[in-house]
């Protein structure tokens, strides 16, 4: 049998490999489209998908789940920390959600059959020292034991062992208050990942009109609420050596099935926790406003979680400053003013080098946020850019 | 100078026959070198192509006990931070009949270039991975696998052919640097195409990202897996041999085409040098003659052997794939220093066959008698030459044995090569020697028979123009032999071997997890006189043990490896063990069948050669979590594996190792038909027609594959020989106008025209069969060498020396045979022409 042992050997891993390189060598052929899609593809459009709109009202805790019949969603935090010696930390962990199709062209879920591409990202910032890590899965919405997803209650998503969950079993909205975040990435220079305990002392945020967040001025939006009332504890590694920290950390919950306008570019977007208690959620998208030019939102959040929307004229911001980064020229000094309440600060990355390299880039990262007249330090939080 | 050359090249318009030879041998013999290495080129890459797979290599994880991976555990492993990706990979075949490997992967997993990344229009690469990801799916194949689905390259992007069991593939998406005869498409849709539900065929991750293999699996590194260019390299350096023989063979008909040419523009050549033209200038055109006819005898030659090489590459790559699992593209592919190494050696052939005529044109005395003479006094300080080079090729070739003789057994395959070239060039050198003493012999012994004494004295003088072509028929001839005889005792023993290895009526391959069902189902079956199951694994071989003296309970010494080798189990059963050949046993055959029930190994003679084994040695075989002493019994040959295996009982091998079920052999009950029992079989469980196989299937397949291995080879001989004839015709009919002009004389004496062609053929045939009869020992040493160690260096197994009468009766009649007809040719001429005619020539011009 020899010889039909050697008929039936295949030809082994040598294919498997091929199969990478066959999709990145036969795919550099531009599309012939030119169609703006705004950044990422986020300003393709929704056909089929189900579109966020001001008059759905969000219910929880199932809207901590995911939501498939839209195009995109995610689960993204960030935290700005501390170490035992007072050293300061930054941490970002993403878990994205992206429909392959609308709902009514779903596959069967065989085995490997996917409606839903997942993409996580984990950062671990400490001075000049910025760590990324990237991980993708396939997922069909239909099955609940993938290697990626996300569940409402008890709260947890997750992709791998990149894990965001609910440290209660309570099947209540109670189980979202208190999570454990987990996650470890290897790296040349040695592990990093962090595990923490986030326990939540304030309400959710709702964001625009009752969470409905528009983003640009012809109407079209996502739902969007926060929690950014965490406090952080646990253990951060970098480098192979951990730390233990504590500090604040902020989640945003957003879907859409069209978040950009056609012809918006990216958008600026500051979370930020203010010395005295409020916090502030603001963004600017760019272009895509009135007459083309910018849309700009935010949330004035009280220490108690009253929220007040910002509309377009009650909130300024403007670069002051540009750092070269892997090869752009990223704003990462900012003007940020909020006249009715007062709010005239400078926001600034104590850290350019924050680009993160993975197959969408963008800039993600600390900032510190200084008043403008006195130049004293009145809080700190996280810069997200994109388009650049 | 312009008017001079012009004058050189006038003597091919009046010799157009001259030109035509030339060229022809420049035309042969870079057809045929161009040809083989068209093949090497086309097959390396290929191998570059599955190779350039390789070292970006990833490794492997299988269950440890053999059972296949779910999907199940990937998840496990992924939840638990192991990066691995599932990969599935199966059989389908094509309307042609084309075995295609299909490779499912998950490109968010794959580890690589993200499938995501990689360039910078985003939005593009999130379509491209929609698209491969999601239902209608794609199909991913290189340009030259759509041959095997009819397509061509204009309608191929978005076909949906369908395949041999009618399905159809997901919409075709060219991606040239695939390997050959490769589908890849995402998981979902292999999984869907192959029916494999749940299962996959292995989990693969970054090459050294894991320390060990997570619990219950099994790792292979991706450095542990030979590459095919490896595994074919032997078979290769054959192929190159052969087209550097009728490259060689080819020159013949150039030099002696161009001695001719030369020895003819003597006079002319003079006359040039008188009206004062210098001789580095004369030397300088001839040089420019030769690169003209060079470049366009080598460029008629490369456009032919890249024609030669297209008949020739379905059958290199069909072997090359049965006998390695190389995927060799059956389309030519050939980068541009193929062109240009193949004007490069025909031109530096020619330079090489022309360096004595450009020699002898420039040491030309303007004032020298030119006559056949003088070339007759160096014929004889150039017949002590070629003894005497003769002589150092010999003793080269006795170098070599003598230091392969001391090496271990499967190694030097270059000095094996080298050895069976220096018999060749020895030979080949003593021949004219040899032939010339044998017809000084004869003319002092015949020199009362007037007639006799003129034919050996005449064929002296046309000795020095005939060697050559003597020289490459005894080549082409012994070569011939030597390769017809090791393919015939090839055959002879593979054949015989196939018998005694396939004893069981019916082959079954049944589902894993069905085995046990089906087994016990058969072994009720009153049809069934005997099951023979086997099992495999992948194993290492980590250590070698050579017991030392009798003294049995001394430790062996140990050796240290880590070498991949196969566990394949079989039943040692009353119809099995009689039959299975065996090269070698410690205690006899019987002991060593007992041993092997009990629990000791048999080695294949491939792994025995490679790690120098004979029975009585022990060897160490790991499989993960589990390592394993055992003593060698017995080897056996295993013709046409490229791997070592180790044969152990099914049931120790089910025990000691887990190896999970393979194919079962089924040994039925006198006079019952296999059909009942295989629609039994299908009535009971479902089996699909290709699960069972008859002994008679099984067997022609594999001679099929065995005819096709040697398809080329046979060819390349054939053609090598047909080159030699053309060698000597060519030589013959080169000089047919002198041979005339010797015969007039003759004639006008009064031997009669019959008789005069009669001797005519009696010279050249006897020639021949001289020639012939010294091919037939030369033959034997080369299949000697062949069989003994380049077989074995190359494959490594050993095959008995045959000799077949047949074939070397066809050597010597082909030898005489091809001079008749060679000879023929000048003589009929001589038959119709007039003796007046005749004696005319005879006045020099």
């Amino acid at each position: 049998m020899t010889h039909l042992r050697r008929l039936q050997r295949a030809t082994g891993l040598a294919m498997a490999i091929a199969l990478c390189l066959g999709l990145a060598a036969c795919e550099r052929t531009p599309a012939p489209s030119s169609a703006p899609q705004g950044f990422a593809g986020l300003g393709a459009e929704g056909d089929g998908f189900a579109q966020a709109g001001p008059n759905q009202r969000l219910r929880f805790p199932e809207d901590h789940g995911p939501h498939p019949d839209t195009r995109i969603e995610w689960w993204y935090l960030t935290a700005n920390l501390e170490d035992d010696e007072g050293q300061p930390l930054g941490l970002q962990w993403t878990l994205f959600r992206q429909a392959l199709m609308p709902p009514t062209e779903r596959p069967e879920p065989a085995t490997w059959s996917a409606d839903q591409v997942w993409m996580a990202h984990m950062a671990v910032s400490r001075g000049d020292t910025h760590r990324v890590a990237e991980r993708f899965a396939r997922g069909h919405s239909a099955r609940v034991d993938g290697q990626a997803g996300a569940q409402a209650a008890p709260f947890r998503a997750w992709l791998d062992d990149w894990e965001l969950s609910s440290r209660r079993s309570a099947t209540h909205d109670e189980s979202f208050g208190h999570l454990a975040l987990s996650s470890f990435a290897p790296h040349e220079q040695g592990t990093f990942g962090f595990q923490l305990a986030l326990d939540a002392e304030g309400p959710l945020v709702l964001h625009g009109e009752s969470g409905f967040s528009q983003k640009a001025a012809d109407g079209q939006g996502s739902m969007y609420y926060s929690q950014p009332f965490w406090r952080v504890s646990g253990d951060v590694t970098l480098d192979g050596e951990t730390r233990r920290v504590t500090g604040r950390a902020w989640l945003d919950r957003e879907w859409s099935s069209q978040l950009l306008g056609p012809d918006q570019r990216g958008w600026d977007w500051f979370s930020l926790h203010l010395a005295d208690g409020h916090k502030l959620m603001a963004f600017q998208l760019r272009g895509g406003g009135e007459g083309g030019g910018d849309y700009r939102s935010g949330t004035w959040i009280s220490p108690d979680g009253e929220t007040r929307a910002l509309a377009e004229d009650e909130l300024a911001l403007s670069a002051l400053g540009e750092s070269r980064v892997a090869g752009r020229d990223v704003p990462t000094r900012w003007r940020l003013e909020v006249p009715h309440a007062g709010l005239d600060v400078e926001v600034s990355a104590p850290y350019a080098e924050r680009w993160m390299p993975t197959s969408v880039g963008y800039w993600e990262g600390e900032v510190v946020v200084h008043e403008s007249d006195s130049g004293e330090r009145v809080g700190e939080g996280y810069l997200e850019m994109t388009g650049y | 100078m312009h008017t001079a050359f012009l004058t050189l090249l006038s003597h091919y318009r009046r010799h157009p026959g001259q030109l035509a030879m030339l060229l022809l041998g420049l035309w042969v013999a870079s057809a045929l070198w161009s040809g083989v290495e068209a093949i090497n080129a086309s097959a390396r890459d290929s191998y570059a192509r599955a190779e350039s797979l390789f070292t970006s290599g990833l490794d492997g994880l299988q269950r440890a006990d053999g059972q296949p991976l779910t999907r199940d555990d990937f998840l496990r492993l992924r939840r638990a931070g192991v990066p691995v990706s599932p990969l599935l990979e199966g059989r389908l075949e094509a309307p042609d009949g084309t075995r295609l490997t299909v490779i499912g992967i998950d490109p968010l997993t794959l580890p690589g270039d993200s499938a995501f990344a990689s360039t910078d229009n985003q939005a593009d690469n999130r379509a491209t991975l929609a698209n491969f990801v999601t239902p209608p799916w794609q199909t991913r194949l290189s340009p030259d696998t759509l041959g095997a689905f009819g397509l061509d390259l204009r309608n191929a992007t978005g076909a949906t052919p369908p395949l041999a069991d009618g399905q159809r593939l997901p919409a075709l998406s060219l991606s040239p640097a695939l390997p050959p005869d490769t589908l890849v498409m995402d998981i979902a849709a292999a999984a869907e195409l192959l029916g494999s539900g749940d299962t996959l065929t292995r989990l693969v991750a970054k090459a050294g990202q894991l320390d060990e293999a997570p619990p219950g699996l099994a790792l292979t590194r991706a450095d542990t897996q030979l590459s095919p260019g490896q595994l074919t390299e032997s078979f290769h350096l054959n192929l190159t041999a052969m087209a550097m023989l009728a490259l060689v063979v080819g020159l013949f008909i150039v030099q002696a085409a161009l001695g001719l040419a030369l020895e003819q523009r003597l006079a002319l050549l003079r006359t040039l040098r008188a009206l004062g033209v210098s001789g580095w200038a004369l030397v300088g055109l001839l040089a420019l003659e030769l690169l003209v006819l060079g470049v366009l005898g080598a460029l008629a030659g490369i456009a032919s052997g890249a024609w030669l090489a297209q008949r020739l590459l379905p059958d290199v790559a069909a072997t090359l794939g049965s006998l390695y699992g190389a995927g060799v593209s059956s389309d030519l592919r050939l980068p541009w220093h193929y062109w240009l190494g193949g004007l490069g050696v025909t031109l530096g052939g020619l330079l090489l066959a022309g360096s004595g005529v450009l020699w002898r044109a420039a040491r030309l005395s303007v004032l020298g008698l030119g006559q056949a003479q003088t070339w007759r006094t160096g014929f004889h300080r150039q017949l002590r030459l070629m003894a005497l080079g003769g002589g150092v090729a010999a003793l080269a070739a006795l170098a070599l044995w003598g230091w392969l003789a001391r090496q271990p057994a499967g190694e030097g395959l270059m000095a094996g090569f080298g050895m069976v070239g220096f018999v060749l060039l020895a030979s080949a050198l003593w021949l004219p020697p040899l032939l010339a003493a044998l017809l000084a012999w004869l003319s002092a012994r015949l020199r009362r028979y007037a007639l006799a004494h003129w034919a050996l004295a005449d064929l002296q003088l046309q000795l020095p123009r005939l060697s050559l072509a003597m020289m490459a028929l005894l080549v082409a001839l012994s070569a011939n032999l030597g390769v017809s005889s090791m393919v015939g005792g090839f055959r002879l023993t593979f054949l015989d071997w196939l018998d005694q290895r396939l004893v069981a009526d019916l082959y079954l391959q049944p589902p894993v997890e069905r085995t046990e069902e089906i087994h016990a189902w058969l072994t009720e079956r009153p049809e069934v006189a005997e099951l023979l199951p086997t099992r495999r694994r992948e194993a290492t071989l980590v250590a070698t043990g050579v017991t030392t003296g009798a003294a049995a309970e001394s430790p062996p010494e140990e050796t240290s490896l880590d070498r991949p080798v196969v566990l394949y189990g079989i039943t040692p059963g009353v119809r099995l063990m009689p039959s299975w050949p065996l090269l070698d046993t410690l205690e006899g055959r019987d002991a060593a069948w007992a041993g092997l029930a009990a629990g000791e190994v048999f080695i294949n003679e491939q792994l025995a050669i490679a790690e120098g084994l004979a029975p009585g040695a022990t060897v160490t075989l790991a499989v993960p979590g589990q390592r394993e002493t055992r003593r060698v019994l017995a080897i056996y040959p295993d013709y046409g594996n490229p791997r070592g295996e180790v044969l152990m009982a099914t049931p120790r091998l089910a025990k000691t190792f887990h190896a999970p079920p393979r194919s079962v052999g089924i040994v039925l009950a006198e006079g019952v038909s296999s059909e009942a029992l295989g629609r039994a079989l299908n009535a009971r469980f479902a089996q699909g027609s290709d699960a069972l196989q008859d002994q008679r299937s099984v067997k022609r397949l594999a001679t099929t594959i065995f005819e096709r291995t040697f398809t080329i080879t046979r060819a390349l001989t054939a053609l090598t020989l047909m080159v030699a004839a053309l060698a000597l015709l060519a030589s013959l009919l080169a000089q047919a106008r002198e041979r005339r002009r010797h015969l007039a004389p003759l004639w006008a004496l009064g031997v009669p025209r019959r008789r005069l062609l009669w001797v005519s053929l009696a010279q050249l045939g006897g020639l021949a069969l001289v020639t012939g009869l010294l091919a037939v020992p030369l033959g034997i040493a080369i299949t000697a060498g062949l069989v003994g160690v380049i077989n074995v260096a190359a494959f490594g197994w050993r095959l008995p020396l045959h000799i077949f009468p047949g074939e070397v009766a066809l050597t010597v009649t082909t030898a005489v045979g091809v001079a008749l007809l060679a000879a023929l040719l000048p003589a009929l001429r001589l038959w119709r022409a007039s003796p007046r005619a005749l004696l005319a020539e005879e006045t020099p011009a």
